[in-house]
């Protein structure tokens, strides 16, 4: 077989390199890793430390007090005075770093809430590596070995080279936005639950409204944890605003009730059907605040 | 009366039966039929063998693979299964499996295999769990050789019109440079001599070695492929025919006319109308496979050859979109959704996939042109069924193991992305990466079938 077989110049060079090939890992599986989230070890906390450094400070000047009253030798008590003065300290420095923690947590509920993804103007980025780091920042956000964060460490996983921002958008959707606002879900199903059985439950309306109260700053946390938020309390007022529509909604729903059951004077049925009601109310408005909240957590519309 | 009893009602049961069969059919399962296109050697055989595992492990071990593919979520999957299709012999998975394990790309196609995959999706609808519990993906699948492919359009031709296209093809770049030896053998044959056995066949082994001869250097367009493979069904020793010079060919009363425009008749009749009917059933859905680095490690003018190619392919096939009505009532199939694919795009570095599509799209040219008159949706994807390489030094590079164990890195120039910016006097050799030793996680790791499957299946 005779050809004219032209010669090519090659746009390709090669060289062999001294290297072993890197092992692929398998794909990330679904079932065998379930995302379980660590919570962090609870030792003595700040809390914990100020209260109680404070009783020592009430207990050591009291004791002070009484000795210095007894023996009026203020000079010849150096060991009580030098306790007092570490006691003191450490009240001191545990108060300044709850505050710090404080003033930390709210202020990343201001970050959080205003660094939340705007996905659908993302998808339209050209610039993919943009789009990744949005989503970076965002995500540099989320708290160590919280629910959100191990979503995204999964789907950092599956992103492939040649993804494009609204692959790469919707693949967050799916594999982050969607399992978290899933989880949140569950969370306040479970809390609107719990604060339903206690308002039927609680003897009279102070306890129903403590309750209420306590379950409903639960939920905030819970939810706010699941999203990679840890707000610490005085990152609650930020989200306060939310808590109070709920009391103030449950509190003319108790107007309501109490009217209903004066007219049907105070039978025992009437008890029951003012506690069922409110019961329903409470989780139902439980869920309110809990949807709220993920909205706000959410990526931004 | 017990025997009385079941007399009645036997046909009862039938008809009930085949009457939740048909309920089942109709209401719980949605059927795509998927046409796969492709050229020899365009990587369908692997493309199968990759789908099959990676839904396999998606399905039964929860591997979190096509990530884009939300048609099919991964938490409503219950079940997925393979059935023969029709009488077809079963796709040999476990033989391309057992190959890739010894160190070898699965085989050549060289007859035809099929078959069907069913993917079972919980019902999550309050309502309609109770109703309908599930819906059954079905897809249908049929592995052919590429030399068949190319045989369809010859169908519609007759053996004169088909004789002048192949003449003129050969005399064009770069078909001329390997059909010297069988332009001087006709040159020097005798059409005075009666069309005997023994001529007849002297003719066609020399039109077949120049058919093995460009095979092997990259031509696409080859007629008739049917004749280059052993497991064809027509026998082209007793039926052989090649195309005549113009002078014989137009001279109709010409005993080699007249017994070519036979034996021509006789491969449409016995080999190509059944082939059609059998393999090339009308679908739904069509992808195209294209391997553009046949035409990257030849040359310019193999490239343009591709194109003309997939412009007559284009022009085989059935389109439109035949509605709801005609599709499920009257069960008429037309292809309303076409993906044109580049096939192994591993075998680039991440840096270039953008001129690779590019190149796609323009290789393509005639055959979406002719989609936009029919109004046919259409989409260009890349795809690398394995992913045989790693990433270099660089982000023009790549590395891979080639044939020998040895770990290589290619650095490229920029590819060109479109066949007008291909210089004439280089290529880019194709890189003889090897079967890596971690391929069933390679595999899971392919990219883009997620992104191709979920736009072929979304409406």
């Amino acid at each position: 077989m005779s050809t004219t077989e032209k010669t090519y110049r090659s746009k390709v060079t090669q060289t062999e390199i001294d290297m072993q090939p890197p092992d692929h890992a398998m794909p990330a599986k679904r079932d065998a890793e379930p995302l379980t989230v660590v919570e962090p070890a609870k030792g003595f906390s700040a809390k914990w430390l100020a209260l109680l450094s404070g009783i020592g400070c009430v207990v050591g000047f009291s004791l002070f007090e009484a000795v210095t009253f007894i023996e009026s030798n203020f000079a010849s008590s150096p060991i009580a005075t030098s306790v007092l003065a570490v006691v003191l300290g450490v009240f001191v420095l545990s108060v300044s770093f709850m505050t710090l923690g404080e003033v930390r947590g709210y202020r990343k509920v201001t970050q959080f809430i205003h660094r939340r993804p705007k996905l659908s103007e993302l998808a339209r980025n050209d610039a993919r590596q943009a789009t990744l780091d949005a989503l970076q920042l965002h995500a540099s956000q989320f708290t160590r070995h919280s629910y959100a964060e191990q979503c995204y460490k999964r789907f950092t996983g599956l992103l492939k080279a040649d993804h494009s921002s609204a692959e790469i958008v919707e693949m967050y959707r799916q594999f982050v936005a969607q399992p978290v606002k899933a989880k949140a879900s569950e969370v306040v199903k479970k809390e609107s639950m719990a604060s339903g059985s206690m308002a039927f439950i609680s003897p009279n309306h102070l306890i129903q409204s403590l309750m209420i109260l306590w379950i409903s700053m639960r939920t905030i946390k819970r939810v706010a944890k699941v999203y990679g938020l840890r707000p610490a309390t005085a990152g609650n007022w930020k989200l306060m605003k939310i808590l109070a529509q709920n009391l103030a909604a449950q509190s003319i729903f108790d107007l309501a009730t109490d009217e209903m059951t004066n007219q049907l004077s105070g039978s025992l049925a009437a008890k029951l059907m003012e506690n069922s009601a409110e019961a329903v109310a409470a989780g139902a408005l439980n869920v309110r605040l809990g949807k709220t909240l993920m909205r706000l957590l959410e990526e931004e519309k | 009366m017990r025997n009385l009893l079941d007399s009645v009602l036997k046909p009862v049961r039938r008809a009930s039966g085949a009457g939740s069969a048909q309920f089942a059919e109709w209401f719980m399962q949605s059927r795509h039929r998927f046409t796969i296109t492709g050229l020899s050697r365009s990587g369908k055989s692997m493309l199968f063998t990759s789908l099959m595992t990676i839904l396999k492990y998606r399905s039964e071990q929860q591997y979190q693979c096509l990530p884009l593919l939300r048609y099919l979520p991964m938490d409503l999957v219950e079940n997925m299964w393979v059935e023969p299709l029709g009488d077809l012999p079963e796709f040999p998975v476990e033989e391309h499996m057992a190959a890739l394990e010894q160190g070898e790309w699965p085989p050549a196609t060289e007859s035809v295999a099929g078959f069907q995959l069913t993917v079972r999706l919980r019902q999550t609808h309050s309502v309609k769990k109770y109703l309908l519990p599930f819906t059954d993906i079905v897809f249908e699948f049929i592995d052919y050789p590429g030399e068949w492919l190319t045989d369809l359009p010859m169908l519609d031709k007759s053996f004169t019109q088909w004789s002048d296209s192949a003449w003129a093809q050969q005399m064009n770049e770069p078909q001329n440079q390997f059909a010297k030896d069988w332009h001087e053998a006709v040159s020097g044959f005798d059409f005075e001599q009666p069309p005997t056995p023994d001529a007849i066949n002297l003719l066609v082994s020399k039109y077949r070695e120049y058919l093995l001869a460009a095979k092997a250097q990259g031509i696409s367009m080859l007629q008739p492929g049917s004749f280059l493979i052993p497991g064809s069904g027509f026998d082209w020793q007793e039926y052989g025919f090649t195309p005549l010079p113009s002078r014989i060919s137009s001279d109709l009363s010409s005993p080699w006319t007249q017994r070519f425009t036979y034996h021509f008749e006789v491969f449409q009749k016995n080999w190509l109308a059944a082939l059609k009917q059998s393999t090339f059933r009308e679908t739904d859905k069509q992808i195209i496979l294209v391997d553009l680095f046949e035409g990257l490690n030849h040359s310019k003018s193999h490239l343009y050859q591709l194109r003309e190619t997939l412009s007559n392919l284009a022009q085989t096939f059935v389109y439109g979109d035949p509605g709801w009505v005609q599709r499920h009532l009257l069960r008429q199939q037309k292809i309303a959704k076409v993906a044109f694919v580049a096939t192994k795009s591993d075998l680039i570095p991440a840096a270039q996939k953008d001129n690779l599509l590019a190149l796609l799209k323009d290789v393509t040219r005639g055959a979406t042109a002719q989609l936009d008159k029919d109004e046919i949706q259409f989409e260009h994807f890349l795809v690398s069924a394995i992913q045989a390489t790693d990433a270099g030094s660089n982000e023009q590079a790549l590395r891979y193991v080639n044939s020998e164990g040895r770990y290589m890195e290619a650095t490229f120039e920029p590819l060109p992305d479109s066949l007008k910016a291909m210089p004439a006097d280089e290529h880019y050799p194709a890189l003889p990466a090897g079967v890596p030793k971690d391929h069933l996680a390679r595999i899971l790791n392919g990219n883009g079938l997620d992104r191709l499957f979920q736009y072929l299946l979304e409406d």
